[in-house]
């Protein structure tokens, strides 16, 4: 897998570029606007205007679907950057000295991996003053997610830097008289960077399979905003889904976008 | 594969021939009669409570059932109930009036938090209760009790021991309970109860509730007959049943629940005082009342079966309703002007109050409640047409009840009752200004308002007069202030769906609750 | 995750897994409880909106949910009695906790096992296919198959098995089945091109012997931490699914619990959650 841009490379890039692309340019690509009900039409399929029928309100769903991907394009990788931040700062205490600090951070990382997060979407949403706009609950409902899931990474980091401790290189650079924040900014933190993108394009694909299960439950971006999560709760109900195919489209956008970044995913683990 | 086919029948047949089955929501609470609270519970309590005397729902006439007869006296003060010979509990123990006594003083007693005692009580008081031998007991109370015969409807015996799975008193008891799977009952050998043939009832030998959350999986089982009825089914689902040609659902018209919004008039500190204001004026809230389209709410969200609601009775309970109020008018022109006359000014699309402030508020709803998501999409998007900006919020039961019952730092929220009796009594609750249930402005110390002030008294005074048609004249002067000053904005009454499997007989829905199993022990399968 | 120093022997390490472990169930299973015991609605009974009820009732059938107040001294209680077994009693249920996952683990256990297990041998034979023949032929197919699994959210997989009626422990198990295939394609790849297997190779040892001796042998350790994984995958979807298709198991009694703000009965699940958790990273420490 290493080398060059392969052309699987090239073309998920290009494929991915076209969703960002569809998704910014929800406003003016949308037939509708995404909240506007057209109240003679409810729960149809297809027809001269509507290509992919409209929702059970009278919502256009081809409009719904492109103003989803824009709120997914741009909060996933958002979120993923959150996260890298987060578990960049937590983890330079791995670089301490002193043991305490370490086991704690270890102690910290393991709670926050275990701890029941849909809580804290619940109590988001609940908290939240009730004339939020949208687009700041949406935005702090991805923020959420990306403080949350600053343990994923923080490990890969920690372990890193651990490593690097006794990495000769360092030893080297040491024993050459090299100050410390010398060494942090022109040796370890190459190290660190690289090790930062991998993870953030690990964590794009599962922030949007997170919104996506969270959406399913209810408690993700909240209508009439719509999110491919919210979106995807039509398969619930499996006669609307039989009565207009397009119920699917969003699942199937999803699906495309996640093989893409997962061609684009660092290690072998998800290559495909 | 063969020997395995061969023993289907078998496995199918040894669930009893005479299994009825089907579908509740979620795990019933309790299987105690007298602390029942959710509808899962209350189901169960249907069917396994015997009860002195039943409301016949298609004849609304008081039955005996373990008493044999009843005698109101006393000038509705009292009642006295004799009791069949050789009544027995599930078990084959004896049902006695002690066993009426001891029932009737758990459930009033405070500490045990019984609904049937709240419906037994008189305010704080609480009736005498005389036992005259193993088979008559007398409750006497200080003053008139409304319904004194009807409220034994609810009140189901219980034995004296209260076990995991309690022997019953009525048609069927608890035989055994699969968390989060099953609970099945069992016929009664002991109930009193015999056809005109002298065959001993339920003619059922079982019943099966399956505790199945989701419904689009109950209506495919119904569909594939291993459910025999859906008790309230939803408008989709009425739909999908009758659009895959199964023609076995059906409608009993309007039901005794409704559909509502309400302001929050609290003198909450959340709340800035110009918001404050608009909620508290009637003329607000009927403009925004007239500009919501229920038509379009029944037809969208509930595929035609609801009817725009009139006020706080709804039209199927006939003899409380208060026939002579009409629909306010519903128009958002008309409700425009109405907004000028006070001050408000609509300009590019925005409405501003006499100060300037744009006019909007948030909508809290339910959740997970497809209808009421739904229905507040739809309120918000009226309300676009005169100005005015709603966001509609979702919260999970727990959060939205904080808000609206505890901390009251809301602005408006969209709920729905579901009523199981006819009598208004049932809501005083909501109207009393001392209510804790008083949506708009919960547990006043003192009426906050003339108009509330006229409420209380009159569902006091209405729950003091003993006959029926006294108490008619003041529930209806209720209804009409209600209307005149839209306290809660009522938007529809739904129709009561429910589907019936065609082996299923004897059934006689009524849209009062237990719609379709009023009568269990009547039911059987052919 | 914890290095005690270039003298670590693996008895410092596993005390201070062991410490870390401890530690992480008792602050993780005190966070999860206060998550709940401060989420909105938390001291709030669901009968303050049922207008049947007095709120003379409303008031007793409250009083008899567990009222204590302070959470740090309603956790050191809760820990000594669940020390004893006694995980108090489920408000929303209205049954003891310990009866309730009793009931309950059974369900979850077998959709976890089915798919746990399903996931490994699908994900590990997948990469054996991929790995071992060495035939682009197959590897391409096993990832391609791997990819497209990645791609679909494991509630959607789990919703359509579930209409389907088709049993669910094999949704959990594809769900699984590309994490478990990353990973253990990965190992395969290293151990199988390690010079030692070559040499072994090049002696003319019979396939079935090599793989054994030289591929599955010093890959145990972290194929053992990789069946750990799987199991805590496994188990946080175990929510979604559960809740969105009626699995009567611990992860819809998980989310129940969190709607009706069911203190006792999410308790007990922080508890279980993190020492699972905590016991599988534990494993992958030692493993390491």
């Amino acid at each position: 897998m290493a080398g060059g841009p392969r052309p699987m490379t090239r073309l998920a890039v290009t494929l991915l570029c076209l969703v960002v692309v569809l998704g910014l340019a929800a406003p003016w690509l949308a037939p509708h606007p995404y909240a506007q009900q057209i109240r003679e039409f409810t729960t149809t399929a297809p027809q001269p205007g509507f290509p992919m029928g409209l929702d059970d309100l009278g919502r256009d769903r081809l409009s719904r679907l492109l103003y989803a991907t824009r709120v997914s394009v741009l909060l996933a990788p958002a979120a993923a950057t959150i996260s890298i931040l987060v578990a960049l700062l937590l983890s330079a205490l791995a670089a301490t000295p002193s043991r305490t600090l370490r086991w704690s951070l270890s102690l910290g990382n393991s709670i926050f991996l275990s701890l029941p997060w849909i809580f804290l979407f619940i109590i988001l949403r609940a908290k939240l003053p009730l004339n939020t706009d949208p687009v700041v609950s949406v935005t702090l409902t991805f923020a959420l997610m990306g403080v949350a899931g600053w343990a994923v990474p923080s490990r890969a980091f920690t372990a890193s830097i651990l490593g690097m401790k006794d990495a000769g290189w360092l030893l080297q650079a040491r024993a050459a008289g090299l100050k410390p924040w010398r060494i942090a900014t022109s040796h370890a933190w190459p190290h660190l960077w690289a090790l930062a993108l991998a993870q953030f394009r690990i964590l794009i694909p599962a922030y949007v399979l997170s919104e996506a299960s969270l959406g399913l439950l209810g408690l993700g971006v909240a209508d009439p905003m719509p999110s491919w999560g919210n979106l995807l709760q039509d398969l619930q109900h499996p006669d609307v889904v039989q009565a207009n195919p397009w119920t699917l489209a969003p699942l199937g956008l999803l699906v495309f976008v996640m093989i893409c970044l997962e061609v684009l995913a660092p290690s072998r683990k998800v290559a495909l | 594969m063969k020997p395995l086919l061969l023993l289907l029948p078998l496995v199918l047949s040894a669930a009893g021939p005479q299994q009825l089955r089907f579908a509740i929501q979620g795990d019933p609470r309790t299987f105690d009669v007298l602390m029942a609270a959710e509808s899962n519970s209350e189901t169960v309590r249907y069917l396994t409570a015997g009860v002195l005397v039943r409301v016949n729902r298609t004849t609304d006439v008081v039955q005996p059932e373990l008493a044999e007869s009843f005698l109101v006296k006393e000038a509705g003060r009292a009642i006295t109930f004799k009791l069949r010979p050789g009544l027995q509990f599930s078990d084959g123990a004896p049902l006695t009036a002690a066993d009426v006594e001891r029932t009737l003083r758990r459930a009033l007693d405070p500490q045990s938090g019984s609904p049937t005692g709240d419906t037994l009580r008189a305010g704080d008081a609480v009736p005498a209760i005389t036992v005259a031998g193993p088979r008559e007991i007398t409750l006497r109370y200080k003053a008139p009790k409304p319904n004194i015969d009807r409220l034994f409807d609810s009140v189901g015996i219980t034995p004296a021991t209260q076990a995991k799975l309690p022997t019953s008193s009525g048609a069927f008891f608890v035989a055994e309970y699969q968390p989060g799977s099953f609970v099945l009952l069992r016929r009664n050998p002991h109930y009193f109860k015999r056809d005109p043939q002298g065959v001993q009832l339920p003619y059922l030998d079982s019943i099966r509730l399956d505790i199945q959350q989701n419904r689009d999986i109950e209506l495919t089982r119904f569909e594939r007959g291993e459910l025999h009825l859906i008790n309230k089914i939803d408008a989709d689902g009425y739909a999908n049943l009758s659009r895959s040609g199964t023609r076995h659902a059906t409608s009993l018209g309007s039901s005794l629940d409704s559909e509502f919004l309400w302001f929050n008039q609290a003198p909450a500190k959340t709340l800035p005082d110009w918001k404050h204001t608009w909620f508290t004026s009637a003329t607000f809230r009927h403009a925004i009342s007239a500009a919501i389209r229920r038509e379009d709410m029944a037809r969208i969200v509930f595929k035609g079966h609801a009817h725009p609601a009139v006020g706080p009775i709804s039209p199927a309970n006939r003899f409380w309703v208060n026939a002579s109020l009409k629909p306010l008018p519903t128009d958002a022109k008309a409700s425009l002007s109405e907004l000028t006359k006070e001050g408000f000014t609509l300009r590019e699309g925005i409405l501003r109050d006499k100060a300037g402030h744009p006019v909007e508020f948030s909508l809290i709803t339910q959740a997970g409640n497809r209808p009421r998501e739904r229905m507040a999409s739809l309120v918000a998007d009226d309300l676009k047409a005169i100005g005015v900006k709603v966001n509609v919020v979702t919260l999970d039961f727990g959060s939205m009840l904080d808000r609206i019952a505890k901390s009251l730092d809301y602005e408006a929220a969209l709920l729905g009752f579901a009523n199981v009796e006819a009598d208004p009594s049932e809501e005083m609750n909501v109207w009393l200004s001392s209510g804790a249930q008083h949506a708009w402005w919960p547990a006043q110390k003192t009426p906050g308002t003339p108009w509330e002030a006229r409420i209380d008294q009159l569902e006091l005074n209405q729950a003091a007069e003993a006959t029926r048609a006294a108490r008619k004249k003041l529930v209806d002067e209720f209804q009409k202030i209600v209307r005149d000053q839209e306290p809660i904005i009522y938007l529809l009454n739904p129709d009561y769906l429910v589907a019936v499997a065609p082996s299923l007989k004897g059934v006689v829905p009524t849209v009062v609750p237990p719609q379709i199993l009023w009568n269990a022990e009547w039911l059987r399968l052919e | 995750m914890i290095s005690a120093g270039r003298e670590s022997t693996f008895a410092t390490r596993f005390a201070l897994g062991l410490l870390t472990f401890l530690a992480t169930v008792l602050l993780g299973g005190f966070a999860a409880s206060a998550l709940v015991r401060y989420s909105p609605g938390f001291d709030i009974d669901e009968n303050a909106w049922n207008p049947h009820l007095s709120a003379v009732t409303v008031a007793a059938r409250h009083a008899r949910l567990e009222t204590e107040n302070g959470l740090p001294r309603f956790y050191l209680r809760y820990l000594s009695r669940a020390a004893h077994g006694d995980f108090g009693k489920s408000e929303a249920f209205n049954l003891p906790v310990s009866e309730l996952l009793k009931n309950r683990v059974l369900v979850s256990a077998s959709l976890l096992t089915g798919g746990t297990l399903g996931g490994l041998v699908l994900g590990g034979l997948l990469a054996w296919l991929a790995v071992w023949p060495r035939r682009v032929i197959l590897e391409i197919p096993a990832a391609v198959a791997s990819g497209l699994l990645l791609a679909v959210p494991p509630a959607v997989l789990a919703l359509f098995f579930f209409f389907r009626e088709w049993p669910l422990w094999l949704a959990v198990a594809l769900a699984l089945l590309p994490r478990v295939f990353g990973t253990a394609r990965s190992l395969l790849g290293t151990w199988y091109a390690s010079p030692a297997l070559l040499a072994a190779r090049a002696r003319g040892l019979g396939s079935a012997t090599l793989a054994t001796r030289y591929v599955l042998a010093p890959a145990a350790p972290q194929l053992a931490a990789l069946v750990g994984v799987a199991v805590v995958l496994a188990f946080g979807s175990l929510i979604p699914i559960e809740g969105l298709c009626d699995v009567p198991g611990l992860g819809q009694l998980a989310l129940k619990g969190a709607l009706a703000r069911d203190l006792p009965l999410l308790s007990a699940l922080g508890l279980i959650i993190t020492a699972l958790v905590a016991g599988v990273q534990w494993l992958g420490d030692l493993a390491r």
